[in-house]
């Protein structure tokens, strides 16, 4: 057997932490309780030993303090009294021979005239001859005699018995408690992470309905169940929308692929001169430039959703950026005949990034342009409202129906009224996109025609 | 798309068809003056085949000198023995990563101008595409007429001529008084309008694609919605090209402009 296959053959739910804790834990009680014992054991002997040693002296004293005629007697009278058997006295003469008492025979090991010593030796009486552990003094008596005086002491070996059983029944079964407790702990831990790990598993396989098994107990196990299953919700949610905006791609890109498509087919089967086969594929190219555009700005978009780059942020100065935008744009207002005017009168000053924040409105008047028809008129506007600054750009455009404001920021929607008119659908998610990049508002209503506001704190205020 | 087609050169999308033949000389405007770039050399860096195989094929047939390189490594090899006159780069290659490519040629003091190519499009990406000493970007999928403008734009740099004053055939531009006339009639320009004319004059003859003036004259980095393009273009035009007189601002169809001094 090599010593390491047997940790690694442990089961399951001894290599867990929580089994580990318990046995620890029981290790160090089981340690607390026998340095307990042995504490008090020591108390006790060194309590009783000086009791002993007290009676022992006062005992041998009366015997001694007796004529040399007397103190027979008075051994005797000593060792009378004592129904429990612990009594110990003995007188030898010089040369180790009994004269009274009942012990047997002078030790061999016992030192006169020194401290009290634990000695072994043998008890004789009327009931019988044992051997006896005695704490014991000697004295050698004026007459050269020795006295020696006991008290037997087996209750101590009794005592450490008796505290050896309680050790064995208490501790023992303690323990054995215990690690079953740990045991049973954490194999319960280990079920639950087990159906969880099962769960999660599944999760990544793709199964993104799964939830974690919760017990409605609160306990903090389930209490990070519950947070888990919340975070799943959340992603799910997240995935299920993007495959929304895959399905919009899909049939946003579908329409112009399909035009290209026709448009080649019959090139290929009717174009009669080359002209006619040029102008089939430049329309294709125009088709294929359409699909190309709206995968661009669907990455645009992306890309500002997921930059957090907030660092590159400076002040920007609003009456410049939207007086620019008005420049690039009032002679595509002119060539629609659509009346287009510029305000921004007032300054403001945001902390942005300016070519996104360009691109922003820029789309805002681009989209208003668009959507208002001939000899309409389209306002750029730059406002402040106490410490707000607004770019707003009102239209005299069809509007935006009740209940769609929302609806129009999402990807690829565009109102069925205007299916028809060219354009992305993308503009305003892109805006709603940088807006929320830059932590500011962005809100749209519908006046008589569309009123965009993008609504950002002032740095200067 | 609503485009001018007033000066007839709505064929300029020919050559993708390979219908080139039969269309004059002259109304190719990507290769203004065939004589002039013809035998320039390009080394193309580009991994994947048919995409490298159809630019090599376009460029040959301006007149181009093209060697390909299919990996990073025999790309940075021919790089720096540095006898092209352009380089189109793309940025993710087997071997070398594009944009190390041009960092070693460049600390190498190989000025050869480079166009990056890219599939990344991010703002960010052309950044550090230019940083790294790029000179032009360009994102994957591209028109092939757009790269052949941006590489002749890149051959005919305008040098860094310290003329205070542009003619194109009758057009004059005075830098200094920021005034333009053609022939004696004065035309009065906006800022904006000045601009985009001083930079098509320094690109006489060349195809500029929309991307390119945005990129350039607006200084803009994103692509407009609109044809905000052609609508200043067809103002400047209207200035630039009086009714009675020849036209020099040609738009090509889906492509951008070219500006040619009058036959």
């Amino acid at each position: 057997m090599v010593k390491g296959s047997f940790s690694v053959r442990l089961p399951e739910f001894a290599r867990t932490t929580t089994f580990r804790w318990t046995l620890a834990i029981s290790g160090a009680f089981t340690l607390c309780v026998i340095l307990m014992f042995v504490f008090v054991l020591g108390e006790e002997y060194s309590y009783l030993s000086s009791d002993v040693d007290r009676l022992n002296s006062e005992n041998a004293r009366l015997v001694t303090a007796e004529t040399k005629e007397n103190r027979v007697r008075r051994l005797n009278e000593y060792l009378q009294n004592d129904p429990r058997r612990v009594k110990l006295g003995g007188l030898f003469d010089s040369d180790g021979n009994r004269i009274a008492g009942n012990i047997e025979n002078l030790p061999a090991t016992l030192q006169t005239d020194s401290s009290p010593t634990d000695v072994s030796l043998i008890r004789v009486d009327a009931f019988g001859r044992d051997r006896q552990l005695a704490r014991t003094i000697a004295h050698r008596l004026d007459d050269r005699s020795i006295l020696v005086v006991g008290r037997n002491v087996q209750q101590f070996t009794w005592i450490v018995g008796v505290v050896r059983r309680a050790l064995t029944l208490g501790l023992i079964p303690a323990l054995c408690l215990g690690l079953m407790a740990g045991a049973l702990l954490s194999v319960r831990g280990q079920k639950r992470i087990d159906a969880v790990n099962r769960k999660v598993q599944r999760i990544v396989d793709g199964e993104l309905r799964e939830r974690l098994p919760t017990r409605g107990t609160n306990d903090p196990f389930d209490k990070l169940a519950v947070l888990v299953n919340g975070m799943l919700d959340e992603i799910e949610s997240l995935v299920r929308r993007l495959a929304g905006v895959g399905d919009d791609i899909a049939h946003d890109l579908r329409t112009p692929l399909t035009r290209v498509r026709v448009s080649l087919e019959r090139a290929c089967q009717k174009a009669g001169s080359l002209d006619e086969l040029r102008a089939s594929v430049d329309k294709a190219i125009v088709g294929l430039d359409q699909s190309l555009a709206i995968i661009t700005a669907l990455l645009r978009i992306a890309e500002i959703e997921h930059s957090r780059q907030v660092d590159g942020f400076r002040d920007v100065a609003l009456a410049d950026l939207v007086r620019e935008v008005g420049d690039l744009y009032e002679p595509i207002a002119e060539d629609k005949k659509v009346d287009f005017a510029v305000k921004a009168k007032e300054d403001a000053t945001v902390h942005g990034d300016r070519d996104l924040l360009f691109e922003a409105v820029a789309n805002l008047v681009d989209n208003a342009v668009k959507f208002t028809p001939q000899g309409g008129h389209v306002e750029l506007s730059l406002l402040r409202k106490g410490n707000e600054a607004v770019v707003r750009v009102c239209d005299s455009g069809p509007g935006i129906p009740i209940g769609e404001s929302d609806l129009v920021m999402r990807r690829f929607y565009r109102s069925d009224k205007s299916r028809c008119d060219p354009g992305l659908g993308l503009g305003l998610s892109l805006v709603n996109a940088i807006v929320k990049l830059h932590g500011f508002d962005f809100r749209i209503s519908s006046g008589p025609g569309c009123v965009a506001e993008i609504a950002g704190r002032s740095a200067d205020a | 798309m609503v485009l001018d087609e007033a000066t007839g050169l709505t064929r300029a999308a020919a050559p993708l068809c390979q219908l080139e033949n039969d269309l004059g000389q002259h109304e190719n405007p990507a290769v203004g003056s065939p004589g002039e770039l013809a035998m320039s050399r390009v080394l193309l860096i580009e991994d994947d085949r048919q995409t490298a195989d159809e630019i090599v094929a376009e460029l040959v047939d301006r007149g181009f000198q093209v060697e390909w390189a299919a990996t990073g490594i025999e790309g940075l090899d021919k790089a720096r023995i540095g006898d092209a006159d352009v380089m189109i780069v793309d940025r993710l290659l087997p071997g070398i990563d594009g944009l190390t490519i041009i960092e070693v040629v460049r600390q190498e003091h190989i000025r050869t101008p480079v166009l990056v190519l890219s599939a990344l499009g991010a703002v960010d990406d052309r950044v550090r595409g230019l940083r790294a000493g790029g000179d032009d970007y360009l994102t994957k999928p591209f028109a092939i007429l757009e790269l052949i403008a941006r590489i002749e734009a890149l051959l005919r740099r305008p040098s860094e001529n310290r003329d205070t004053m542009l003619r194109v055939g009758p057009l004059e531009l005075d830098l200094i008084s920021r005034t333009a006339k053609r022939g004696d009639r004065p035309i009065d320009l906006l800022p904006r309008e000045f601009r985009l004319l001083e930079y098509m004059m320094r690109r006489k003859d060349q195809l500029l694609t929309r991307a390119m003036l945005f990129e350039e004259v607006w200084s803009y980095k994103f692509v407009p919605q609109s044809n905000l393009v052609d609508v200043h273009m067809g103002r400047l035009r209207r200035k630039v090209d009086g009714s009675d007189e020849q036209p020099m601002i040609h738009s090509v169809r889906g492509e951008g402009f070219v500006l040619r001094a009058p036959a």
